[in-house]
């Protein structure tokens, strides 16, 4: 207990809350008492404040009469109890009715009053005041903004920064005397009642009303760009600034200013070497943030990157928590700028702040590249002793994903896990780890070997049943595809006659898996073995066993085949929704058995590149996931196949569509109105066998019109496309959604078209009592032109994954190319999204991350709807003057879908 | 990224005990800006569950920084009270620091160095001052610790409310308060 408690008396309940209405009551009774006693007010008022503080609020009435009351304090000239007064009606003003009220003795003691009290008068003020008021107190403000005390100059300029949305042009006044403001020099006075002991000198100004000035005037200058950039440039330019927050403000100006023209990078480039050195942190970081966001900065990119590599070692956790996150960021799209930090950050492996480390690692592995990654490997693995568990599976997780970025690296980074799994450590890492394993098998298909061995000798003494039954079926599903499979069934029969049942079972399935190489010396050992299992002392391992015996001697083979290795898996969440569906459903629905048929399967590859996509961009999202909120989870693959599920659910309600088939892709959602028009419009591309249907989602956003009989005609400008039908919308109500579609039967070829669209309807007045359009009402015809929709090769293609690209691209036929110049493109970065986009191909070789601000290639990988593979090299230069050249260049089994695709995949 | 020119840096300042109740929490709310339904500010509820969570991710570590929920976070731990300033996710992370440092340095001149749950609630007014001379609705408005300190004026020492003023217009005062009683119950007619 301090001195300072040991004097109060009447605090014995100060750890309790204080009881609403008692606190009411008291203020009630002490503020309109007579003579008010300032000491016991002040501490009612810190009561007061103190419910609030703790997220209790008054109702408006309570608010108002309260606030009543404490405006009788204004009698009392103690200026301590003034001060807190001020401090209680701001916190209430938000709450309260006719805070007007006050205005009056508020504006006496903003011009007139205690120095001690003036700064808090004139900040309440602008709770207190409302557009209309505010021109009474343009003197005040001028007066105090010019003040040479600096805490009531700040005051004001704070109070005009409120102010600024509803009253911009009252402030603008002032504009002159806070230009004054930012060179003048100020004192701060102390007050005789606020004199604590404490060190320092007295009296001496903090210089923070620069940056209150600073970015007061920002905001009035905002309109004339002219006047902006001068203050700007001048300001860089002298050293008038003095308190480091005004320059931090001062570089978001300037980084304002550089990203609506970079060819004004040149002018600031002597402020921002002189910012890099500034004795402040915050300045220099600050400036550094800017360097690497502004591409117009980047020849200051060395000297930036050297100041985050002292940064990185610096004292205070805050200083090397932000220069390894600008790092960490920085090595998202240009790792090998920040190589030079490399030894810095390898010491803040071991950080107290976990954030740090965990950025740091996860850094490091981002900085490697073909060249380094084995020595990056190396030394990472030289601290992987120090680091405890939970750092160990951040660790695992970064090298999975470079050893998907960097597949020829593979063998160095599998010794790597391989030397993990042999160490102690919990299921946690073991399993990580094992993880990583599977992913490098599935994605890097030349390691397969050796990572099934690895797997193999780990089995051997793993003490985790969970990860043993999942390595066998690992080693049932991709041991037969090697080239001495009977090395593993060996592995794979010492399990069962070591291990507990679980594993035994599983173990099972895997050995009759290797049936399925059609080997007969091998099915006739496997037999052998199987026969044995026969006589387990559990009875699931003597079923499996049993099943697969059947299966083997079975005459259809093929259909064996099917059995044990589908070679494609369900939908899991359409088949988890029908499944509950079923399930869920009455009696009568148990009498026919639950149907599968109709549930999407997704071929294997088709899942990996989509898996491959995910895993790329985990690593990214798991040092965002510590900031966000722990969102609902569903995978990007999910959610894509549910939205197909519910089109082809849509669809399947429209008679005439049932004779079409399935439903073969369906693209995303494209805009055909602005966002904010009377009719929003978007539409969505379906493709059928042998036909196309265009949906278009009409969103009728007025309030007084409804929309009848509500079609679109679309008129394709390429003749092979034949209009079928239309289904319109009978009527749509005010700001309501409805759908509408039109099916053209098309040219068994895959060629783009044209449609342009005109929306065509009955508008019919409605009355807004009843929400009904008038019985007799005729209504009048109307249209509505929207934008035309593109047929794209990108509506015929679902991504895929190749895991080799050069071999793939290699092995395509029919060779085609195209030149295209985008003059008005910003940059490689966003036309590379907007072609994935666009092509709805998955890129390959990581080639989606733009290194470099000159030339990129993108390497992207489809199948056509008909199941064709096609492959496309994309490559970019960007130069200012002319913007970015593209060079396409596709590969396909179908030659026409290659044409297509090259020539018409950038419109 | 759009560059953030606004002058609102913090979003709010919550002062916690150990068990991570509050002791003093103040989320910025500018006086006339839009209305953001979204910020936290405005959603008493959200705000408990935020401080919960942040308390349990924060508590016992001593990290200084960290991102929460798409909030830069700086804090500092005292014995039984923890001190957060809440900014957006790219605020400049040092100048969020010296805020905090310029509030913490200020409570401990103005605490005499006993940052605690106990001292804080006894002194409440200096303490909820010195919240407010750091910022005001979410522009800081100083940094410098002991400029700050200076601003927070101490309670009223005396209690004897009964001056009497022998001056000329204290006894003009005292006249003139005698005779508007005395005109009130002439009024009310005794």
């Amino acid at each position: 207990m301090s001195t300072l408690s040991y004097k109060k008396f009447e605090d014995s309940d100060s750890g309790v809350l204080p009881d609403k209405m008692t606190v009411f009551q008291d203020c009630l009774q002490a503020f309109n008492a007579s003579p008010v006693q300032a000491k016991r007010c002040r501490m009612l008022l810190a009561r007061l404040l103190r419910l609030l503080y703790s997220g209790d609020s008054f109702p408006s009435t309570e608010s108002t009469t309260l606030f009543f009351s404490i405006s009788k304090l204004f009698q009392h000239k103690d200026v301590s109890l003034r001060q807190m007064v001020y401090l209680t009606i701001k916190e209430l003003s938000k709450t309260s009715e006719d805070v007007l009220m006050v205005t009056s003795s508020i504006m006496k003691d903003a011009q007139n009053g205690d120095i001690t009290y003036k700064p808090n008068a004139i900040r309440t003020l602008a709770r207190v005041l409302d557009a209309s008021t505010v021109n009474a107190t343009e003197r005040l403000f001028k007066n105090s903004v010019v003040d040479k005390n600096q805490s009531i100059s700040s005051a004001a300029l704070i109070s005009s920064y409120h102010m600024l949305p509803v009253a911009k042009d009252v402030v603008k006044r002032w504009t002159n005397e806070t230009q004054g403001t930012i060179s003048a020099s100020k004192v701060f006075l102390t007050s005789p009642v606020a004199n604590h002991e404490q060190y320092g000198s007295q009296n001496l100004s903090s210089f923070i009303y620069q940056y209150h000035a600073l970015g007061l005037l920002y905001h009035l200058r905002n309109h004339d760009k002219m006047a902006l950039m001068k203050m700007i440039q001048s300001l860089s330019s002298n050293n008038v600034l003095k308190h480091p927050a005004a320059l931090v403000q001062l570089t978001h100006y300037i980084a304002k200013v550089l990203e609506t023209d970079s060819s004004l990078a040149g002018n600031f480039e002597s402020y921002f070497e002189i910012a890099l050195q500034n004795r402040s942190d915050m300045v220099a970081l600050e400036a550094v943030k800017t360097i690497v966001t502004i591409p117009a900065l980047s020849g200051l990119i060395v000297k930036a990157i050297y100041v985050l590599d002292t940064f990185l070692s610096a004292p205070r956790t805050v200083v090397r928590f932000a220069a390894v996150r600008l790092l960490n960021k920085i090595s998202l799209t240009n790792p090998e700028n920040i190589v030079v930090c490399n030894g810095s950050l390898e010491g803040l492996i071991n950080d107290s702040n976990r954030a740090i480390s965990t950025y740091a690692i996860t850094t490091l592995l981002k900085t490697g590249n073909n060249d380094n990654v084995d020595r990056l490997i190396k030394t990472i693995a030289g601290f992987m002793d120090d680091i405890s568990d939970e750092f160990k599976i951040v660790v695992i997780d970064s090298i999975r994903s470079l050893s998907l970025k960097f597949p020829e690296k593979h063998k160095s980074m599998l010794s790597f896990l391989n030397d993990r799994l042999r160490e102690e450590g919990g299921f946690n890492l073991k399993n990580s780890i094992i993880e990583a394993i599977f992913d490098v098998i599935k994605f890097v298909p030349e390691s397969r070997e050796s990572c099934l061995e690895k797997l193999c000798e780990f089995i051997e003494d793993c003490e985790f049943t969970e990860l043993a039954v999942r390595i066998l079926h690992l080693l049932g599903n991709e041991g037969p595809k090697t080239s001495k499979p009977t090395l593993y069934i060996r592995h794979i029969y010492n399990r069962v006659v070591l291990e507990n049942s679980i594993v035994r079972s599983s173990a099972v399935i895997a050995l009759s898996k290797f049936a399925l190489i059609g080997d007969a010396s091998i099915n006739k050992s496997i037999s052998i073995l199987l026969t044995r299992c026969l006589n387990d002392v559990d009875d699931e391992v003597r079923d499996r066993a049993a099943l697969a015996l059947k299966l083997l001697s079975t005459e259809k083979f093929d259909e064996a085949r099917a059995f044990i290795d589908p070679g494609f898996s369900y939908s899991l969440p359409i088949l988890e929704q029908k499944l509950a569906q079923y399930v869920n459903g009455d009696e009568e629905s148990f009498n026919v058995p639950f149907d599968g048929s109709n549930i999407p399967k997704i071929s294997e590859d088709e899942a990996r590149a989509y898996e491959y996509k995910e895993k790329l961009n985990s690593i990214e999202e798991s040092i965002q996931k510590e900031s966000k909120q722990p969102k609902e989870e569903v995978s990007e693959f999910a959610k894509h196949n549910l939205l197909q599920q519910q089109y082809a659910q849509e669809l399947s309600s429209i008679p005439e569509l049932a004779a079409y088939g399935d439903l073969l892709r369906s693209s995303h959602v494209v805009d055909l109105t602005e966002k904010e028009t009377e009719f929003v419009v978007t539409c969505v591309k379906h493709i059928f066998a042998g036909h196309i249907v265009l949906q278009f989602n009409v969103e009728n956003t007025l309030t007084d019109l409804q929309l009848d009989n509500v079609t679109m005609v679309s008129e394709p400008d390429f003749e092979e496309f034949v209009e079928d039908f239309v289904a319109p919308i009978e009527s749509l109500k005010p700001q309501t959604t409805g759908s509408t579609y039109v099916s053209f039967t098309r040219s068994e070829t895959l060629e783009g078209c044209l449609f342009t669209n005109n929306l065509t309807y009955i508008a019919k007045e409605v009355d807004p009592a009843t929400g009904e359009a008038a019985e007799g009402d005729e209504g009048f015809e109307d249209e509505y032109r929207v934008e035309s929709v593109d047929i794209v090769p990108g509506d015929f293609i679902v991504p895929s994954f190749a895991g080799n690209f050069t071999s793939v691209w290699d092995s395509l036929p029919n060779p085609c190319s195209s030149v295209f110049n985008l003059s008005d493109a910003k940059g490689i970065a966003d036309v590379v999204a907007k072609l994935i986009k666009d092509s709805s191909m998955s890129p390959c070789d990581s080639s989606e991350l733009v290194g470099s601000h000159a030339s990129h290639t993108l390497k992207l990988f489809g199948k056509s709807i008909n199941n064709e593979n096609i492959a496309a090299v994309i490559r970019f230069v960007y130069k200012e003057s002319v913007g970015v050249m593209v060079k396409v260049e596709a590969k396909s089994v179908n030659a026409e879908l290659g044409t297509f695709f090259a020539n018409e995949i950038i419109v | 990224m759009t560059t953030d020119v606004s002058l609102y840096t913090v979003d709010s300042v919550i002062i916690l005990d150990n068990t991570g109740n509050r002791v003093l929490v103040k989320y910025s709310n500018p006086p006339h800006a839009p209305e953001d339904s979204d910020s936290l500010a405005q959603r008493p509820k959200q705000q408990v569950q935020f401080e919960k969570s942040l308390f349990q991710k924060t508590h016992k570590v001593n990290g200084d920084i960290v991102l929460f929920e798409n909030k830069t976070v700086v804090y500092k731990e005292f014995s039984d009270v923890v001190i957060y300033i809440v900014g957006g996710l790219n605020e400049n992370e040092c100048f969020l620091f010296n805020v905090l440092q310029g509030l913490v340095g200020a409570l401990e001149i103005v605490l005499k160095y006993s940052i605690d749950k106990k001292t804080i609630q006894e002194n409440y007014d200096m303490v909820s001052l010195a919240v407010d001379e750091t910022i005001d609705d979410g522009i800081v408005l100083e940094t410098d610790p002991s400029v700050i300190a200076a601003r927070v004026s101490k309670a009223p020492t005396e209690e004897n409310s009964i001056k009497i003023d022998l001056s000329e217009e204290g006894l003009f005062n005292a006249f003139k308060f005698a005779r508007s009683r005395v005109a009130d119950r002439l009024q009310q007619g005794f």
